[in-house]
């Protein structure tokens, strides 16, 4: 083949296909626009149904059907949205009767899907209406290999109650970035008891280096029963250890917490003499203000700003205490206590934040 | 003679065969990955995650020289973005107008004592002011030194271990950083991640966000809208799967400190400071062993203005186009070393002979075929057709763009504009992509002489292209 005969055919092939790149950008928009035009009023009459059903002047079975007319990722997005609107019980009912359809069938079967999205498709769907016998599929997407597919496996913790589910989710835990371990946290609260358990005995492992994204998540659930295992960390090793134990107990207004903290307050890291002052200006006990006066004049700036604004939350007291520190004799503190004084109310709220 | 001309011939149809390859399997590679990264774009679950309390803090880093006219819009728009902890941190790059002054009247700055250490090393700071009534800001007033070293001092005093780059001029979409930490929160190693740069020119711009996407009517800001739609969705998508994208735009990315600490933050010699710190961050973290990604993710958008004259233009393509043959040639190391795995073997071949020599190479298939047609040693159909080839393969690839825009996030949705964005991915090769090549072949000659110039940039502002396109609309219902 000649270099001429080479571009002819070069050539020709690039018109072909930009002839067929200009037909798919105006097939693209027309399939779109006639799609909009067909799943709108399915779109619509599922919402007048579902609000219909939520007033009790439908049945599910007319919910199921309409369900049925859109196709399954529209049918999953609207279970998602009305999920959050309808009480427990009701929502129960239609989760019982997706049992049976053919439809959220496949969507079940597709839990074990090679394609990552099919997953997510799953995971999102058993998100909101998982029965007990959907156990074994949960398990499977909480494991999987696409974070966001886990993500979406996790929101059912919400809904079915299983020890399985749970220890799974937990066992996760350090692995996974603060955000994630949020979003686990407030999934979990449903399970409670089961979670406050597995933590009790995850705190007595003093040695695991998991312990401080444990101890972070735990501080998240607010639990009272976890404070006795905060406390007894306060004294730990590892100053990222001190440093969540000292953020966590910021949510426990207790003799104790306010014990460890007066300790953790003194500590040698700064940032766990940050996260202590903070904490007690959570708990706001008028028997710490010195504490909390003496961290203004701490030698590092952050730990001075934590007890600046430690103060403003200690009503009066606390005001007064830096009403001196403006006029008193360190420097550091008296520049901290103008600059707090100094902030608005919004500025405030920010920081408090 | 004819035999060199031949033999001439037959290298550029080589390389241009070679080059167009890999263009097309970039092509091809960014099909899978806009699919991917759609579907996570409009997952409600994740999104629901995203907005979380527990977000990775950021430190959104703005230099700011001369910018009076739209810095306090800028700045209210950034302090106003979706995301629970970030602050701001605006340099003022010792500016010969009143920045600071708009500054200190528009948030109640006041002075406050230099609290952090100064890692990098930068021009002296004069003074660092915070806000009263917005705490998420800081101030820097520093003596001028470009903007790798305003981002430098702005690293210094930034508090979180994320930090993203932006211009003062380039406006973020509210829900944009949320976005950018998708990445963080799937939980890969990410060292930086890139977001999408979109062209700003004619769109209705108020209080500081872009309300109504539009394509410029004017052919040199609407022919970039299709170069930026090829750069983003179709280039950095395929980058993606390669694993080795050398640029984050430096308009619009994300950092991990750590690692710009390590590397020693920008480099202040560099005039495309962007493209530098990538490759040096590659450089460090395959040296160190360090796993990483520096992915690209398209939803994230920030809308810059872009020039509207040649001679403008030319200065910002001649300066892009110095920066990379500076960064290749500093980095020249790495090139088709295995030890830097896929980034020397692959993204810095392409990168070198690919974007770097391209314009050389065009020009020099230009002059063969033009010496070869005088002397009668080549046909004028031959020539012809070898053109005409050329620059149908740029329309694939324009028109490719568009396409991936249509079936993804459709920004554009007038049909008008639909056909404009054809227009001018079609129009480019006729004239604008000459220009281009000559633009990017003096970088060459500018590059040897040593130039470290940024040359001057005038914008006009996105409230006035929010006007022009109101007056637009003004004119046509007159009509």
């Amino acid at each position: 083949m000649t270099s001429r005969q080479f571009l002819v055919i070069v050539a020709a092939v690039q018109g072909v296909l930009l002839v067929a790149l200009v037909v798919l950008i105006i097939l693209n928009r027309w399939v779109r626009a006639r799609r909009r035009a067909q799943l709108d009023p399915h779109r619509v009459e599922l919402d007048a149904v579902m609000q219909r059903w939520v007033l009790g002047q439908a049945q599910s079975d007319d919910v199921l059907r309409a369900l049925a007319r859109l196709p399954a990722a529209l049918a999953i997005d609207a279970l998602v949205t009305w999920s959050a609107r309808i009480v427990s019980e009701r929502w129960q009912e239609l989760a019982r009767g997706l049992e049976h359809q053919w439809w959220a069938r496949l969507v079940r079967a597709s839990s074990r899907s090679a394609r990552w999205w099919k997953r997510l498709d799953a995971a999102r769907f058993l998100s909101v209406v998982a029965t007990p016998h959907d156990v074994g599929r949960v398990l499977r997407l909480l494991r999987d290999s696409h974070p966001a597919v886990q993500i979406a496996a996790a929101t059912t913790l919400e809904r079915v109650d299983s020890q399985l589910l749970v220890t799974a989710a937990l066992e996760q835990l350090p692995f996974l970035g603060p955000t994630v371990q949020a979003y686990y946290a407030s999934v979990l609260k449903r399970a409670r008891p089961a979670v406050v358990r597995h933590l009790q005995l995850l705190f007595r492992r003093l040695n695991d280096p998991r312990l401080p994204r444990i101890i972070e998540f735990a501080g998240r659930l607010q639990e009272p029963a976890l404070r006795e295992g905060f406390t007894t960390l306060a004294t730990h090793l590892d100053a990222e250890v001190r440093s969540q134990v000292a953020r966590a107990l910021g949510r426990f207004p207790h003799p104790e917490s306010v014990a460890a903290l007066s300790y953790l307050v003194q500590d040698d890291a700064w940032p766990v003499r940050a996260q202590a002052v903070r904490s007690l200006g959570m708990i706001g006990d008028p028997k710490t203000l010195p504490l909390v006066r003496e961290a203004l004049r701490d030698a590092e700036w952050w730990v001075r700003l934590r007890a600046g604004l430690a103060l403003t939350r200690m009503g009066t007291t606390g005001r007064n205490g830096l009403l001196e520190a403006e006029v008193g004799a360190d420097p550091d503190a008296r520049d901290m206590a103008r600059l707090i004084l100094g902030l608005s109310p919004q500025a405030l709220a920010e920081f408090a934040a | 003679m004819s035999t060199a001309v031949h033999v001439t011939d037959l290298l550029i149809l080589v390389y241009f065969l070679a080059l167009n390859s890999f263009y097309a399997l970039l092509l091809v590679l960014s099909i899978p990955e806009i699919w991917e990264q759609t579907r996570l774009a409009e997952d409600e679950d994740f999104q629901r995650l995203m907005q979380s309390d527990a977000l990775p803090p950021i430190t959104v880093l703005v230099p700011a020289y001369n910018e009076t006219a739209t810095i306090e819009a800028s700045v209210t728009a950034m302090l106003t973005l979706e995301y629970r902890t970030f602050e701001v941190v605006v340099v003022n790059d010792g500016s010969k107008d009143d920045t600071l002054d708009q500054l200190r009247h528009a948030f109640d700055l006041y002075e406050v004592p230099r609290t952090y250490r100064e890692t990098l090393p930068t021009q002296a700071v004069r003074a660092v002011y915070r806000s009263r009534s917005r705490t998420r800001l800081l101030v820097i007033d520093k003596e001028n030194g470009g903007k790798a070293d305003s981002l430098n001092a702005a690293i210094n005093a930034s508090r979180f271990p994320l930090v993203i780059a932006v211009d003062a001029d380039t406006l973020i979409e509210p829900d944009a950083l949320l976005r950018l930490t998708r990445s963080f929160l799937l939980g890969r190693q990410i060292a930086a991640v890139g977001g999408t740069v979109r062209v700003a020119n004619g769109c209705v711009v108020k209080d500081g966000r872009v309300a109504d996407a539009r394509v410029p009517r004017r052919f040199l800001p609407g022919v970039q809208v299709v170069e930026y739609l090829r750069a983003f969705l179709f280039g950095r998508l395929g980058w993606n799967r390669l694993g080795g994208s050398l640029v984050i735009s430096g308009a619009f990315g994300m950092f991990r400190k750590e690692y710009l600490l390590a590397i020693g933050g920008y480099q202040v010699t560099s005039v495309v400071e962007d493209l530098d710190l990538v490759v040096r961050l590659h450089r460090h973290l395959r040296r160190h062993k360090i796993r990483y990604e520096i992915p690209f993710i398209p939803d994230p958008v920030a809308w810059t203005e872009v020039p509207e004259s040649g001679r403008i233009l030319s200065r910002q393509r001649e300066r892009w186009h110095r920066g990379l043959i500076a960064a290749m040639w500093q980095h020249r190391g790495m090139l088709l070393n295995p030890r830097y795995g896929r980034v020397g073997c692959v993204a810095m071949p392409f990168f070198t002979f690919g974007e770097m020599l391209a314009p050389v190479v065009e020009v020099a298939g230009y002059l063969i075929t033009a010496v070869g047609f005088a002397f009668h040693l080549i046909d004028l159909s031959f020539a012809l057709l070898f053109v005409l080839v050329a620059w149908g393969y740029g329309m694939l690839l324009s028109l490719w763009a568009v396409v991936l825009e249509e079936v993804s996030f459709r920004r554009y949705g007038r049909l008008g504009d639909l056909l404009r964005l054809l227009g001018y991915a079609v129009l480019e090769a006729f004239g604008y992509r000459q220009r281009t090549v000559w633009w990017r072949l003096k970088a060459f000659w500018w590059a040897f002489q040593g130039r470290r110039a940024w040359g001057e940039m005038t914008r006009k502002g996105f409230e006035s292209a929010g006007k022009q396109v109101a007056e637009q609309a003004t004119a046509r219902r007159a009509d």
